[in-house]
């Protein structure tokens, strides 16, 4: 009998191409924008073109006027009838008046001010440009530190700019500064301001059904779950009322979870327009300066202990966390950094001062490697400085203090279980992948030649399936702790294997991966199952956590499909023993000469899923009574086995799954140009086992393109009274193929105990090319007394502090102590 | 976004589109390529009432070749030294780019295939760029290292030849009378012996450069016995660094001259900050740009064929 396996083997782990794939490069994908309803109205945006500044007055009439307006929104009109958007942050975080319009006042430039929803798109600019807002300009806040003075507040509920602070502290930080052979000062770093820039931008159809106040979204938000508990309580509507569809989706990375207040001004225009469907498509300028952009965080008063040897044994860091206008996703960012609080590292002793502010920008939203990336570059960068000042080679400083793979699963300072990994492995094949001592040997010549080669290595952790217990250790009221996720597993009407999943997947191909788990389960073919496209609230599969974020899909979103699959299975054994007259032992899986069938070893009598989902469906007279809850249709909600943190330590298991990146960089820095280049790239990657290898290459290279594209590339900028700098792919340069270098994939493998295949989430990738483009920066410039201090370095960057002496200057910004117990050093 | 709503008029010639633009005043803009203009619209930066569309008007993309006068006709590239290529003002960037008559004077050729992306030099014209008149364009920076006139036709006025040099006045701003259009643009073939070479530093493929470098030279040995260079991307308009030649004129190429028309260069520039780079780092970077442009352009003034791509981040 046929198993339809490849050639034996499971379908877990074979190469099978995308099952998306024919249909998204036919051009024959469904996205949002594809959706046209009739009586579809057209909304645009009226936007603050202050970052700050008082509402004085809103006239609409003019646009009001304007034949084929169908109607104007504005902020007091939505202020009056919903509830302000859930705060997540305790404290005066919770008065935080946030509204999807701007009320009274405006608090980032581009912030929607007024909607106008018209007959067309081009009818609703004009009508737009006829809404005439009076403004009265405020002070503007729009750094970080800054705002902690409270000399210009933003919120005047909150009174204080201040969202949140809390302080991480672990081992004996004091005594390990007493013991050290080695302290090094480091001032200042800066993690810069990016986004994402999907393809497809946002776009939104919300209607406000006037007969049964039901809300239908058509959309291309990809956590639905989470904006769905946001606009219930924000719009007064029971949950079940509200209806989230996704289809397609090009690329989100995290930047789409935080569409929600446009999706409720969507809502409340259909409803002003008496239940017309309303559908909003974001222009890319619009997205560049009021989608969410990522999180921009400051390191100040840096403090590292060594020993003689050069292994840390402690730091003490102070970080300053801007979140833009609003905080909306946050300030949950303001605990996730901690899910990788050592990062790769073994040192025990550390204290993390950790606070976010508002300024008057663009409201932050999780952006691929979120809150994790931010803090991983600032240890890469704290490991690489300290390793120059004492003058440890680089791949040598970091096998001193990476945690050993003996030590997995291991556990971290603050409670987190890091489940596999093996990092001097992966450094291993990094160095082989790019002739590590070649490159030493051409890096030694080149500089002779006055040439500024650097190399630099980028190891990373991607943590995977949160446990959102964590937001307990932000707001010790917030009534959310662990994760889960939903699947639904059936045999239709005429036996079609069908498999439906909470997730939204952008690219993820979730499809596929999801059919390979089924094959295996049931022992077909992949292609004989259809994995429902996207999301929908309706399917009533997916739980409070449903969508795509924060890399767990391999293990929330399979483990659900396979629980879900494994139901399934073990109904239809139930119901072929009874037709085949048989023990649920002697029956196997399989395909036969009429398709996948059930069938008994000893008689070789079989039933093919026809078969048996007709028993069921449409002949349940046969079906005996003590099988009527077979359904053939079956949900399974996959748990993760987390407990809930401990609030005042902030200790405790916050993700489930590691996977680790190790990137190896080769740069020029030219010096007549100041253009970095990359000469050679190597790119690591350990998620365990894999489902799909092109899947998992594919997003290897995405996450090594996106994070090149922001090292070098990508910076949000603001000017000093608040406009944005950077609101055009003019201004703001996303990676593209040209700007690529040749990437050596490797690949090291270890399973992961935490999940059923031994499957790591993966995809965001931990931003190792920041942390190992500004190493390789480090290294290139540290002999002309540079020292890389943030995130972002492009050609005139570079110049300002080679040629120029500005800002980044080593010896103003880093002092190594060197103390008595530094003597007689083992190295 | 959307424009706001325009009228859209399609003209049948040339004089048509003239006697258009004096018929509509100055309410009509002129779509050639439209990759500047449509952009524009859309963001509502420019807000024409009239769009005279010359797309459909026959005749107007080419690339001729013609002898120059008391010149000894044509050589086996089919182009006359000393003579004239000519460009319709609807020529692509992209035709240009694929064209074998081009391709003999190498510098158009690195400006045509180094415009912004595929699907914009199909579209954006040599006519519509100088016509537009913007800092960052290309062509005006290429062009005025060779000797370019243009020719312009006009509703009311009889067809006039403005030197290049002439033609564009400032940034946004072209010598053209408003009911006047660019008919051709006319660049005189370099010399026997002349080469040259066009490089710019660009963020990626769609975007203008953050500087650029245009260098046309004239060898006779390792001496330098002609030379123009432009800079583009660091003034109002492309500036003739005129200091950069004569450090070179009658020098022998090397490093020395070429650190001296370098620096000369840097000092020539009149950059601005902006989001491409500071004002400072566009004045070093240009002089970079110039040494490398001198470099490659007096290896093709030797004979040799090089291959030449701008740089990207």
């Amino acid at each position: 009998m046929a198993d339809e396996k490849q050639n034996g083997k499971r379908w877990v782990g074979a190469s099978l191409p995308r099952k998306e794939e024919s249909r998204l490069l036919r051009g024959l994908g469904k996205f949002a924008d594809d959706i046209k309803l009739r009586e579809m109205l057209y909304l645009r945006f009226v936007r603050s073109p202050y970052a700050h500044a008082r509402i004085v007055s809103v006239d609409t009439s003019a646009a009001e006027a304007l034949p084929g307006v169908a109607c104007v929104l504005t902020g007091a009109e939505i202020a009056a009838q919903t509830q302000p958007f859930i705060e997540i942050g305790p404290g005066p975080a919770q008065n935080i008046k946030d509204y999807p319009l701007a009320v009274t006042r405006a608090r980032y430039q581009g912030e929607p001010v007024a909607a106008v929803v018209a007959d067309s798109a081009a009818l609703a600019d004009d009508a737009a440009e006829l809404v005439q807002v009076e403004y009265e300009a405020l002070d503007p806040v729009m750094d970080a530190e800054d705002a902690l003075t409270d000399k210009s507040i933003l919120h005047e509920g909150a009174a204080t700019n201040q969202v949140w602070n809390g302080v991480w502290e672990f081992g004996d930080v004091e005594q390990a500064f007493r013991d050290a052979a080695y302290v090094v000062n480091i001032d200042r770093m800066h993690f810069h301001r990016f986004s994402s820039t999907p393809l497809e931008n946002n776009v939104v159809i919300g209607q406000w059904d006037p007969k049964d106040e039901h809300i239908y979204y058509q959309c291309n938000n990809s956590f639905p779950s989470f904006a769905v508990q946001f606009l219930s309580s924000h719009l007064g509507v029971p949950i079940d009322r509200i209806r989230v569809q996704t289809a397609d989706i090009g690329g989100s990375f995290g930047i789409k979870i935080t569409s929600y207040p446009q999706m409720a001004v969507c809502a409340l225009a259909s409803k002003k327009a008496g239940g017309r469907p309303v559908k909003w498509v974001e222009s890319r300028s619009e997205h560049m300066v009021s989608s969410a952009h990522g999180n921009e965080r400051t390191f100040r008063k840096t403090r590292v202990a060594l020993d003689r040897d050069g292994v840390i044994t402690a730091i003490d860091s102070h970080h300053i966390d801007d979140c833009g206008a609003y905080p909306r996703y946050e300030p949950l960012g303001c605990v996730i950094w901690s899910q990788v609080f050592p990062g790769v590292y073994r040192f025990k002793n550390a204290r993390i001062d950790f606070t976010q502010a508002v300024t008057n920008k663009c409201p932050v939203g999780p952006n691929r490697g979120y809150s994790r990336m931010q803090h991983l570059w600032f240890l890469e960068r704290v490991v690489d400085i300290c390793a120059h000042q004492i003058g440890i080679p680089a791949d040598e400083m970091r096998l001193k203090n990476y945690v050993r793979p003996e030590e997995f699963p291991y556990l971290t300072p603050n409670g987190c279980i890091y489940d596999s990994g093996n990092y001097p492995k992966m450094l291993e094949v990094g160095k082989k992948l790019i002739g590590w001592d070649d490159w030493k040997a051409k890096q030694a010549a080149a500089r002779a030649e006055g040439r500024l080669i650097g190399i630099g290595i980028g190891t990373t952790l991607d943590s995977g399936t949160n446990n959102f217990g964590q937001s307990q250790i932000v707001n010790p009221y917030a009534p959310f702790s662990g994760n889960s996720q939903g699947a639904n597993c059936k045999l239709d009407i005429y036996g079609e294997v069908v498999v439906a999943v909470g997730s939204c997947p952008q690219g993820q191909g979730h499809e596929t991966t999801a059919a390979q788990v089924v094959a295996d389960v049931l022992g077909i073919h992949p292609d004989k199952i259809t994995v429902r496209t996207g999301f929908d609230t309706e399917r009533n599969v997916h739980t409070g956590f449903s969508g795509t974020y924060a890399s767990q899909f391999a293990v929330s979103g399979l483990s659900a499909v396979h629980g879900a699959a494994q139901k399934l299975k073990a109904e239809m054994k139930r119901l072929a023993g009874h037709v085949l007259e048989t023990t649920e032992d002697d029956l196997e899986f399989g395909s036969g000469e009429q398709g996948p069938e059930v069938r008994a070893k000893s008689t070789g009598k079989s039933i093919n899923y026809w078969g048996l989902a007709n028993i069921v469906n449409v002949n349940s007279a046969v079906l005996p009574e003590e099988m009527y809850d077979v359904t053939l249709n079956c949900r399974y909600v996959w748990r993760a086995p987390f407990k809930v943190p401990d609030k005042e330590r902030k200790y405790g298991q916050l993700t489930l799954t590691y996977a680790s990146q190790l990137h190896i960089a080769v740069m020029e820095v030219d010096r007549e140009t100041f253009i970095p280049k990359i000469l050679d790239y190597v790119a690591v990657d350990d998620c365990g086992t894999v489902i799909n290898p092109p899947i998992v290459e594919g997003q290897v290279y995405g996450a090594t393109a996106h994070g090149i594209g922001a090292a070098l590339m990508e910076s949000c900028v603001y000017d000093e009274v608040g406009n944005m700098l950077t609101s055009t792919f003019s201004d703001y340069i996303p990676i593209t193929a040209v700007n690529m270098p040749k990437v050596k994939y490797g690949h090291v493998c270890t399973p992961s105990p935490h999940s059923y295949s031994g499957a790591k989430g993966m995809g965001e990738g931990g931003a190792a090319p920041i942390h190992t483009i500004s190493a390789a920066l480090q290294d290139a410039l540290y002999a002309s007394g540079v020292f890389i201090h943030d995130s972002f370095n492009n050609a005139d960057s570079i110049f300002r502090v080679l040629a120029k002496k500005e800002g980044g200057q080593l010896a103003e910004l880093v002092k190594l102590e060197k103390r008595a117990q530094a003597n007689g050093a083992t190295k | 976004m959307y424009p706001r709503s325009f009228h859209y008029h399609r003209a049948k010639s040339l004089q048509e589109a003239a006697a258009m633009l004096a018929q509509l005043g100055d309410q009509a803009k002129l779509l050639a390529g439209g990759q500047s203009l449509i952009p524009l619209m859309k963001l509502r930066f420019a807000n024409p009432a009239h769009l005279v569309d010359l797309n459909f008007i026959a005749g107007t993309s080419y690339i001729h070749s013609e002898a120059g006068v008391g010149e000894g006709g044509y050589s086996e590239t089919g182009v006359s030294e000393g003579g004239v290529l000519r460009f319709g003002a609807l020529t692509r960037h992209a035709e240009i780019e694929n064209s074998a008559l081009a391709a003999t004077v190498p510098i158009l050729h690195d400006c045509a295939a180094g415009i912004a992306d595929v699907q914009i030099r199909n579209r954006g014209t040599i006519g519509g760029s100088l016509a537009e008149a913007d800092p960052s364009g290309d062509w005006a920076c290429v062009l005025s290292t060779l000797s370019t006139e243009v020719r312009c036709l006009g509703a009311s006025s009889p067809e006039r030849v403005i030197p290049l040099s002439e033609f564009i006045l400032d940034a946004y701003t072209s010598a053209l009378q408003p009911d006047e259009l660019v008919s051709e643009v006319m660049v005189k073939i370099p010399v026997k012996g002349s080469g040259g070479a066009y490089l710019a530093f660009k963020r990626s493929a769609p975007v203008y450069p953050t500087a650029s470098a245009a260098v046309q030279l004239t060898m006779e040995g390792d001496r330098c016995t002609d030379v123009a260079i432009a800079l583009g991307c660091v003034g109002l308009t492309a500036i003739k660094a005129k200091d950069a030649e004569a450090a070179l004129r009658g020098q022998t190429l090397n490093d020395k001259a070429l650190a001296a028309a370098g620096e000369a260069a840097s000092a020539a520039a009149e950059p601005q900050d902006d989001m491409r780079g500071s004002a400072d780092y566009k004045r070093a970077l240009v002089g970079a740009l110039v040494k490398r442009a001198i470099a490659i352009a007096a290896r093709r003034a030797h004979g040799e064929q090089v291959e030449v791509s701008h740089i990207y981040a």
